[in-house]
């Protein structure tokens, strides 16, 4: 017992911590920031309840840290089952607000189930692909069970109408393809398929104003004053940092509030001007290196579950952010995807957190036998 | 599991997909750093003086409303221009003093200036706020003339809605007002901003999103003074689709004329009159009085006037042409012969005896004639309104089965027009006063019942519909008030005839009430004739829905009863009775008797429907009847 204690104090990723917490330092710096403008003191509001997620999301990453990964291998169905049932709850307890019903309401606190779907969703891919090894998936007939597993909770937040991140879902669990084994020409097939359920969202998913939103990245001029004119206002918030930056709390477009949700979705926009290209690009090698270290993670998994989920947790880490920065620098569709460590959110965050602490459990437990 | 270890790359397949991964994310941030380096060092310079030189102002263009035209083209509702008055917060050099000056050019309370600003924290400075709408010419020149002493001071054009025949079809048109809190909460209102109107009720709240197009706007770079510098970008407003409506504005303007000649002048009237196409529904005359002026409500409302419309005991805003429910009195006889050919309980040519009442239980029912009516059918029965004939047809049928009919012919359930506040009036039957009351029927009060007095209510507009049942050979049209919206993409008819459902009556029976409900109009003896159109064979029935209890008007007729204790006139009529195309019912509240006091109103719209298929053109309306009594002199 003593020996394995000493072995995971050992091997116990203090870098890979390190590297997120001075993240989420720098995240809540800048959200002070961006929540600064017109408000009394530092601390807003928003800022506060940011850091009870943030403290409710260090209590779920130990959580996740202490149990045993291998024991989510075997309980995977029922991870699975809960996902799904939590992500159906909301179709029926949550109230519809803003055109989206994905927000379970208790009293004070808000929860968005499908920000842990996405984990849910990953450890039940992750213990299918450890049963049925994606080397020897080499027909695309093999993939219907998985395919069945991602619609699932694809379709729930779908009918929840998040758009966001019922795309996000759907790339998260499309990673996993990386590692099948079916030939070329059914990679049509996959593409054809994934193809069509973005156009079924398209069609019937989206509200007229979403879809006015990817146009307007085809044609930023079509509607300058809504999302074309966050877009606009962004390029000009980030480009304005220039090299250095303006200073914390000194961006003028930050604080004269010319972008309206820069505390969530537009957040780096607020990083980009205050700390210029030094900065962003800091930020950006920081992502990087965790989302690296997390493949090396995989790579050094001693079962091919633990690899597995590791690939699943990078997705989770990595798409939203490459969908968040591509809207906000201007190179895609305005759509409502936080910045992970970044945007305002509690369960966002706290989700994270535990994606976190399930790379952590898989990396410590690597030389164990 | 022995394949994975440390070190790993023991599994070419997971060690291939790994490296794709990381592959892809390398060349997605890489993609990243290089568009940061492309906004913030190439085009560095450029933003930073965009974002120094100033700032965007953000200017909405408010899409014209778009018209509502009556079905020939004519204009009912438009938009003009107005100028408003808005300050933009982040540009005003000294707030108050600025709001003070601003009061007194306008001439109104500097508090009200104050309340409209508010406070200016936690919104977007650089944003338009506005303070006071539709100034007139002299204010505005006002402002204008002092507008180089007041940065950040602007005077805006923005369409206004105009009703250009006042209150006419008020009720119909409806009207707007500012977009609530709470509707902007709602997703319908998705686009809508603080400060823009919304149809609030009528057919400007039934048909917004066709009415309201799409708001355009314009980005501003402005400088410190509030000054244009430059338009960055502009998309233009999209204006507000064109609106048909079934409406005939001269037969709307002929049923409210009518309608407010029906009391003498010291007396205000309040009714209503319907007119309808009974082959497809549309509603070519609804009035409601009294009525109010639209015009009053485009802007701000007036907060005097507004109270002084919903208190007003009259009810000057309710359309009482489907929220006023009234007992249907002797109009109801038709449903009733109807019900009772379709069950074979009457023949055409089966009589009764009427001695002038009608004695059942321990009570007489007494017959609306004295004298009594002697040996009627059918035909007699409803064109001299018998109500023994009915007394007896009721009681045969029995509540349950009479108010199947009246729910077949669509009493009892709102009509579906799509405006608010639409009332299902009420067919009262066994069933229901067991809810309601928890009590037992009781067969006298289906002999009530039968000649349309005792639980029974309807609404003008269902009478109409209902008639226009009879009318059309038993089809119950959901009615139809837009004939077709007229969109820059085309034409669309958002209301297509609908046919709610089909009265289980015959075709020869209901061709029988027809032809009793013409003698009504037509015969000698019947208690319609007042609205006989020469050359028009018209049909129809007279009814008068009692208010009080016959003991509080004991010994008095006529004018002798004071107002509230009158009855309600009723008259449903259509016309040409062979092939009817036109149904009109008419309501007068306190009217009393419906053939003396409604059919007259009934007869005017009539006729003015017959001059017009026949092309004589209606009188013109800026020359009353005082130019025309010259002439005829």
């Amino acid at each position: 017992m003593t020996r394995i204690e000493r072995r995971m104090a050992q091997h116990y990723e203090w870098w890979l911590l390190g590297l997120v917490c001075l993240l989420l330092g720098l995240g809540l710096a800048n959200l002070i920031s961006a929540t600064h403008a017109g408000s009394e003191g530092l601390l807003s509001p928003n800022v506060i309840r940011q850091l009870v997620a943030l403290g409710l999301g260090a209590a779920l990453l130990v959580a996740t840290l202490l149990v045993d990964y291998r024991h989510l291998e075997r309980w995977g169905w029922f991870v699975y089952a809960g996902t799904l049932l939590l992500l159906a709850s909301t179709l029926v307890l949550a109230p519809v607000t803003r055109g989206n019903q994905s927000w379970l309401v208790f009293g004070p606190l808000r929860l968005q189930p499908s920000e842990f779907a996405k984990l849910g969703l990953v450890v039940a891919l992750a213990r299918f692909f450890h049963r049925n090894p994606p080397a020897e998936i080499r027909r695309l007939r093999d993939l219907w069970r998985p395919g069945l597993i991602l619609a699932g909770p694809v379709g729930l937040i779908v009918l929840q109408r998040d758009m966001g991140v019922a795309v996000l879902t759907l790339l998260i669990g499309a990673t996993y393809l990386l590692f099948v084994r079916i030939p070329a020409r059914a990679w049509l097939a996959v593409a054809g398929t994934g193809l069509a359920v973005l156009a079924a969202i398209w069609m019937f998913g989206l509200e007229p104003y979403q879809k006015s939103r990817i146009l307007d990245v085809l044609d930023p001029a079509r509607d300058p004053l809504a999302s074309g004119y966050q877009a606009n206002q962004s390029r000009i918030a980030i480009g304005s940092g220039g090299l250095a930056g303006k200073g914390w709390l000194h961006g003028s477009q930050t604080q004269l509030r010319f972008l309206p949700t820069q505390h969530t979705d537009f957040i780096f926009s607020v990083l980009a001007e205050e700390w210029g290209l030094l900065g962003a690009a800091v930020v950006l090698v920081l992502y990087f290196v965790v989302l690296i270290w997390g493949l090396f993670i995989a790579r050094g998994s001693k079962d091919r579950f633990g690899a597995l989920l590791a690939v699943g947790i990078v997705a989770i880490l990595f798409w939203p952010a490459v969908v968040n920065l591509a809207m906000v620098v201007g190179l895609g569709p305005v759509i409502g995807v936080p910045l992970p460590f970044f945007s305002y959110g509690g369960s966002a965050m706290m989700a994270a957190l535990a994606a976190v602490g399930l790379l952590l459990n898989v990396s410590l437990r690597r030389y164990m036998f | 599991m022995s394949q994975f270890g440390p070190g790993g790359g023991s599994d070419p397949t997971l060690e291939r997909g790994l490296r794709l991964l990381a592959a892809g994310m390398a060349a997605a941030f890489s993609i990243f750093l290089l568009r940061l380096v492309q906004l913030q060092v190439v085009q560095g310079e450029e933003h930073l003086e965009r974002s120094q030189r100033n700032s965007i102002r953000t200017e909405r263009l408010t899409a014209p409303r778009g018209e509502i035209v009556d079905r020939k083209g004519r204009l009912l509702a438009t938009t003009r221009p107005a100028f408003h008055l808005e300050v933009v917060p982040s540009e005003l050099r000294d707030p108050p003093r600025t709001l003070a000056v601003l009061a007194r050019l306008l001439g109104d309370e500097p508090e009200r200036l104050r309340e409209s600003y508010g406070d200016p924290r936690g919104r977007a400075r650089f944003q338009p706020l506005r303070l006071s709408d539709d100034l007139d010419f002299e204010r505005l020149a006002r402002v204008e003339s002092h507008r180089h002493a007041l940065p950040g001071v602007l005077t805006e054009v923005r369409p206004y809605r105009q009703y250009p025949h006042g209150p006419l079809a008020a009720h119909l048109l409806g009207s707007l007002g500012e977009v609530s809190p709470g509707q902007l909460e709602s997703e319908r209102f998705e686009d809508y901003r603080p400060g823009d109107v919304v149809g609030k009720s009528g057919v400007e709240a039934l048909l917004e999103p066709f009415l309201r197009g799409r708001a355009g706007g314009r980005n501003v770079l402005v400088d410190v003074a509030g000054r244009e510098v430059e338009v960055l970008d502009r998309v233009e407003a999209r204006p507000g689709a064109r609106v048909v409506l079934a409406l005939d504005l001269d037969l709307q303007r002929t049923a409210e004329e009518a309608l407010a000649a029906a009391a003498p002048p010291e007396e205000p009237v309040s009714g209503a009159v319907v007119a309808l196409d009974p082959r497809d529904g549309g509603v070519l005359a609804m009035a409601s009085l009294p009525s109010y002026d639209p015009n009053a409500f485009s802007g701000r409302i007036d907060a005097a006037l507004w109270r002084q419309l919903t208190s007003d005991p009259m009810k000057p805003l309710q359309n009482r042409a489907l929220s006023g429910q009234y007992p249907p009195g002797s109009t109801y006889k038709a449903f009733v012969a109807a019900a009772a050919l379709e069950e074979g309980l009457r023949l055409p040519k089966t009589t009764v005896f009427c001695p002038g009442g009608f004695a059942f239980g321990n009570r007489t029912y007494r017959c609306w004639k004295r004298g009594g009516h002697g040996t009627v059918d059918l035909r007699r029965s409803l064109m001299q309104s018998c109500d023994v004939y009915y007394y007896r047809a009721g009681l045969d049928l029995g509540i349950d089965r009479l108010a199947e009919y009246a729910k077949a012919f669509g009493l009892g359930a709102v009509t579906g027009i799509g405006l608010e506040g639409e009332q299902p009036g009420l067919v009262p039957s066994s069933a229901w006063k067991e809810r309601r009351f928890g009590q037992e029927w009781m067969p006298g009060e289906t002999v009530s019942a039968a000649i349309g007095q005792g639980y029974n209510l309807l609404t003008p507009l269902q009478l109409a519909v209902s008639y226009a049942a009879i009318a059309n050979g038993g089809h119950v049209l959901r009615p139809r008030l837009v004939l077709e919206v007229v969109e820059p993409g085309g034409v669309h008819v958002p209301q297509p005839p609908h046919e709610i459902r089909r009265v289980p009556v015959s075709d020869e029976n209901l061709a029988l009430v027809r032809d009793g409900l013409h003698a009504v109009v037509d015969a000698p003896g019947g208690t319609g004739r007042r609205a006989q159109v020469p050359g028009l064979a018209v049909a129809g029935k007279t009814g008068t829905a009692q208010v009080v209890r016959l003991e509080k008007t004991a010994g008095k007729t006529g004018l002798a009863i004071p107002r509230p204790y009158r009855d309600h006139a009723w008259f449903a009529s259509f016309a040409p009775a062979e092939a009817p195309e036109i149904v009109v019912a008419v309501l007068v509240e306190h009217g009393g008797g419906g053939g003396a006091n409604a059919a007259p109103i009934a007869q005017k719209v009539l006729q003015r429907w017959w001059d017009d298929k026949n092309g004589r053109p209606p009188p013109a309306p800026e020359e009353p009847a005082v130019t025309a009594a010259r002439g005829a002199g």
